[in-house]
């Protein structure tokens, strides 16, 4: 990194910006095709109950019905809607268990799907469904946890006893003897956590088309963050070869890990197959709070040992998880709380074990943060718990435990780069910590500062496979035809690589032109997950990109009468460096590779097939000032500061807008979000914005993002990730800065004021 | 079921439409006339991203039946550029307002409401103006720049 940068750094608009503020971006819903019918999903209205017989005779009967699916139509073939974990070698060795049917002869949740058919019209297939009649014979059914755990429980899957879907599974990368280090610990805090039924919300809805053509290759569009993984795992339910679908996945709107598991696919791939006629299924909103998966809820038991000194001894967790109705991720995204639990703080002894149960309720899974939120809700509430208790300040004993830069990660691979020490420093300076930590209030109204760090991932490696690909060429004008896969969904990686493209190549931003979402055209790549895709993605073009550069530069040598190793290329201009004046363009040595007349072509092309095997954490640390009215409970959330690790910020603008979003879904969990199941009927009671509290302009707090640029040494250009981390410690953050408040410790989400005035009166 | 021929004056343009009573504006425009710009996520008036503008003023179009916006004056997304980028749509793209962009468009459209009948608002009557607009991805943070950018640029009488 000598010299200076052109592109990378620089605050640049993104390229799929002016689509998107001119109507012209199309998303699945947008598209149309000649024939085109519209799906629709009949769900269940019992919680649990027997499906006896399905009569669609009258449904199928009515003009402009096209086809009518039931359990009948399906594979019988056990399903596990994550597509997500066709990254594990081995998924069930993992945890992995197939436990539905696409329509089965038993609904195991209110929404779980019965049938489907497929019209010339929405209002032709609404009324088609309401001419389906279904017999069920109702069941018992537990809607909690601890209801479910019950002996005399219903059971909701035949294999699962007790309605436990993993029982008592120890977490594989515990170290030392926890039992024993509890027993010589100086200092010891335990508590239970509660987190909640986070909703993806994303805006878009979900919504597939499924077109199988003359010759049975089927078309797929789908808003899939993992779109290669989404068609392999359509491929072996439906028995076709994966090079006979081609999966196409346009711009998306919002993800958050709500598309690394499968929602209208199957349903609109068996409509489209029986029509013969492509299908479009989209879902409403009520669908989507009811049928599509949520954050999986966790009861958390954390307990933490200390040495007098501070220093952390043992940690110990116990996680009780509510799947819902089937495993899809809550299995793996409570693995993975339990790691991040073990994440950051050296311990010498851990230990963590995890339960997780089916209800009869929506199924639930994983979103943005994946565990992490989950996990730092409860231990980074009990490390302020234990400063307290050693009479330390809450930042003391934080920089007393993080793991350093070699130390082994959660998943034990050493960690190439970590600057959260000078996060913590940069946001307390910025919050004014020293001087507000020792303000005590005794109004009606007051103040508080907390504060809460976190360290996230720049992919799943070596958890998973991390594998993504890019090629690139060069046209005769100089510009460039980028090609990878991610997902675009907002977050903004489409211009990330251009301008990782850009720089390498010496061109500028909208030189490049980048072609994504369709697997006919691109290469492999898992997608966008695991907040990977700059850092794994990113050096896969960064990799095509010095390929495709050294081709230009050797083409060029003999035109500037130099040896390739002289030349530097920068603004569409090559050169020998130290002498710009004498230069030839980028686009003159593009053209002369693909219109040579002297039989000496070889159009400027790059490639690369890139694999991740590091653990590159970016860290975090969120400050937030908070103030508590004491006679309501309510709280103000006043201004949050998230220092942020990023290694290098390939745009600011791109990272601080990834900050301020995050920082606003941790707000949300904290505060406003909460997803309601009636715990005596089953029924989602939050199905719509108005019942479903997202946070509005009207609960924006002052959002500061500092980014910490202290490149990683593998990351391309040194960046680390962003995506998911600003999500995750802003919970703890408020709950501890509503302590130092008000002294009051809320330990269940979302934190109400009904909970901080009941705390208050217990005080 | 009942029909008729109804005119719609949208972005500028006649449009005849064969419709039914019940069709909502929201139908109308994407289903109709391919002005896919306009977006569904709620159908219950809670988000906003199906905003567009009637006669000036911002409308659910999901809970308008179209039947009450004949021969009115309606402005989608689409229309809003007139011969370059209304200030509103540079300004979302140069301070990074937009992320996954499906709320942008009902967003803009609110937001030029605000702009036309309040020329230089504070933060806060932004905040206000756009508060029954839901975004998931931006946090709201630079929206509100960037349409605080957009009223400094047309002051400086950039259209």
């Amino acid at each position: 990194m000598a010299e200076e940068l052109s592109v990378v750094g620089k605050r640049l608009p993104r390229p799929d910006a002016a689509e998107k503020v001119t109507g012209a971006a199309r998303f699945v819903g947008d598209i149309k095709l000649p024939g085109l019918l519209i799906g629709k999903v009949l769900r269940s209205p019992h919680a649990h109950a027997k499906v006896l017989k399905v009569e669609t005779g009258k449904a199928e009967r009515l003009p402009g019905v096209k086809a009518v699916i039931t359990s009948k139509d399906m594979p019988r073939k056990l399903f596990n809607a994550a597509f997500w974990n066709m990254c594990l070698a081995d998924p069930e060795k993992a945890g992995e268990i197939q436990d539905q049917f696409i329509f089965d002869n038993k609904v195991r949740y209110i929404g779980d799907a019965v049938a489907a058919v497929a019209a010339v019209d929405e209002q032709t297939a609404e009324k088609a469904l309401a001419l389906i009649r279904v017999q069920y014979k109702p069941l018992p059914a537990a809607f909690t946890p601890e209801e479910a755990m019950k002996p005399q429980a219903t059971r909701i899957h035949d294999f699962a006893e007790g309605n436990l879907c993993w029982p008592h599974v120890p977490f594989p990368f515990g170290a030392g003897e926890v039992e024993k280090d509890f027993a010589e610990a100086d200092v010891i805090v335990e508590d239970t956590f509660y987190c909640s039924r986070q909703k993806h919300a994303q805006m878009e809805l979900d919504a597939c088309i499924a077109s199988f053509d003359a010759g049975g290759r089927l078309t797929v569009w789908s808003p899939a963050q993992l779109m290669y993984l989404a068609r392999r795992k359509m491929a072996n339910f439906f028995d076709i070869p994966e090079g006979r679908i081609r999966w196409i996945t346009p711009y998306t709107g919002g993800g958050f890990g709500g598309r690394l598991a499968f929602n209208a696919e199957p349903i609109c791939i068996g409509l489209a197959k029986k029509a013969g006629q492509p299908v479009k299924l989209e879902y409403d909103r009520h669908e989507d709070f009811v049928a599509h998966d949520s954050r999986t809820p966790h009861k958390m038991d954390f307990k933490l040992g200390f040495k007098k000194d501070g220093t952390l001894s043992a940690l110990k967790i116990k996680l009780l998880a509510d799947a819902g109705a089937y495993l899809g991720q809550s299995g793996m995204t409570t693995a993975v709380c339990m790691a991040f639990g073990l994440g950051h703080y050296r311990c010498p002894n851990t230990a963590g074990e995890m339960t997780i149960v089916y209800t009869n309720t929506p199924p639930t899974g994983g979103m943005r943060g994946y565990g992490n939120p989950e996990a730092m809700w409860a231990l980074e509430q009990l490390m302020d718990v234990a400063a307290e208790k050693l009479g330390l300040d809450p930042l003391d004993i934080r920089l007393r435990n993080y793991k350093k830069v070699g130390e082994p990660s959660a998943l034990l691979l050493p960690i190439q780069s970590l600057a959260l020490e000078q996060c913590v420093e940069a946001g307390a300076e910025r919050i004014g910590w020293k001087e507000k930590r020792a303000l005590t209030g005794n109004g009606m109204k007051r103040r508080g500062v907390g504060m809460a760090t976190m360290t996230h991932c720049s992919g799943a490696a070596p958890l998973l496979l991390e594998h993504g690909n890019a090629a690139l060429k060069l046209n005769e004008d100089g510009s460039v035809n980028l090609v990878v896969s991610p997902t675009e969904m907002g977050q903004g990686i489409l211009g990330v690589l251009a301008q990782i493209a850009a720089e390498e190549l010496g061109v500028r931003i909208e030189d490049v032109r980048v072609v994504l979402g369709d697997t006919d055209a691109t290469r492999f790549d898992i997608g966008s997950h695991a907040s990977r895709t700059t850092f794994v993605t990113g050096n896969a073009v960064l990799g095509a990109a010095r390929q495709a550069k050294g081709k230009l530069l050797e083409r060029a040598a003999p035109m500037l009468e130099a040896s390739a190793e002289d030349l530097e290329v920068r603004d569409r201009r090559i050169y020998v460096k130290g002498s710009p004046d004498k230069a030839i363009s980028v686009a003159d040595v593009a053209r002369d590779a693909i219109y040579n007349y002297q039989q000496n072509c070889g159009q400027i092309t790059g490639e690369c097939d890139w694999e991740s095997k590091v653990v590159s954490p970016p860290g975090q640390a969120c400050f937030a000032e908070v103030e508590v009215d004491t006679q309501s409970g309510e709280v103000q959330v006043l201004r949050l500061v998230l220092a942020h690790d990023i290694g290098r910020a390939i745009n600011p603008t791109n990272v601080e807008g990834q900050i301020e979003g995050g920082a606003m879904q941790g707000f949300g969990y904290a505060l406003c979000e909460d997803f309601v199941v009636d715990t005596r009927t089953g029924e989602t009671l939050t199905d719509s914005f108005t019942a479903y509290r997202l946070p509005s302009f009207l609960d924006l707090p002052e959002i500061e993002g500092i980014m910490i640029e202290e490149p990683d040494p593998v990351g391309p250009y040194g960046a680390k990730s962003i995506g998911e981390s600003s999500l995750v410690a802003v919970a703890p953050a408020i709950g501890n800065a509503i302590y130092h408040a008000v002294g009051v410790r809320i330990k269940d989400l979302p934190i109400t004021a009904e909970k901080i005035l009941k705390g208050l009166k217990q005080k | 079921m009942k029909k008729e021929i109804a005119e719609f004056l949208v972005n500028g343009r006649p449009y005849d439409v064969i419709l039914e009573a019940h069709k909502t504006l929201l139908e109308v425009l994407r289903d109709r006339l391919d002005l896919t710009g306009t977006k569904y996520a709620c159908g219950t008036g809670e988000c906003g991203c199906c905003t567009v503008l009637i006669e000036g003023r911002p409308v659910l179009s999901c809970l308008t039946l179209a039947v009450t916006a004949k021969k009115k004056k309606i402005t989608t997304i689409e229309g809003l550029a007139n011969g370059g980028l209304h200030p509103l749509q540079k300004a979302f793209i140069d301070y990074g307002a937009v992320q996954c962009g499906f709320c942008t468009p009902g967003m803009i459209l609110t937001a030029k409401t605000l702009l036309d009948e309040t020329p230089q608002p504070t933060p806060e009557e932004v905040k206000f103006a756009l508060a029954g607009n839901l975004c998931r991805c931006t946090g709201y943070v630079k929206i509100i720049q960037a349409v605080l950018a957009a009223a400094q640029a047309m002051k400086r009488g950039e259209k």
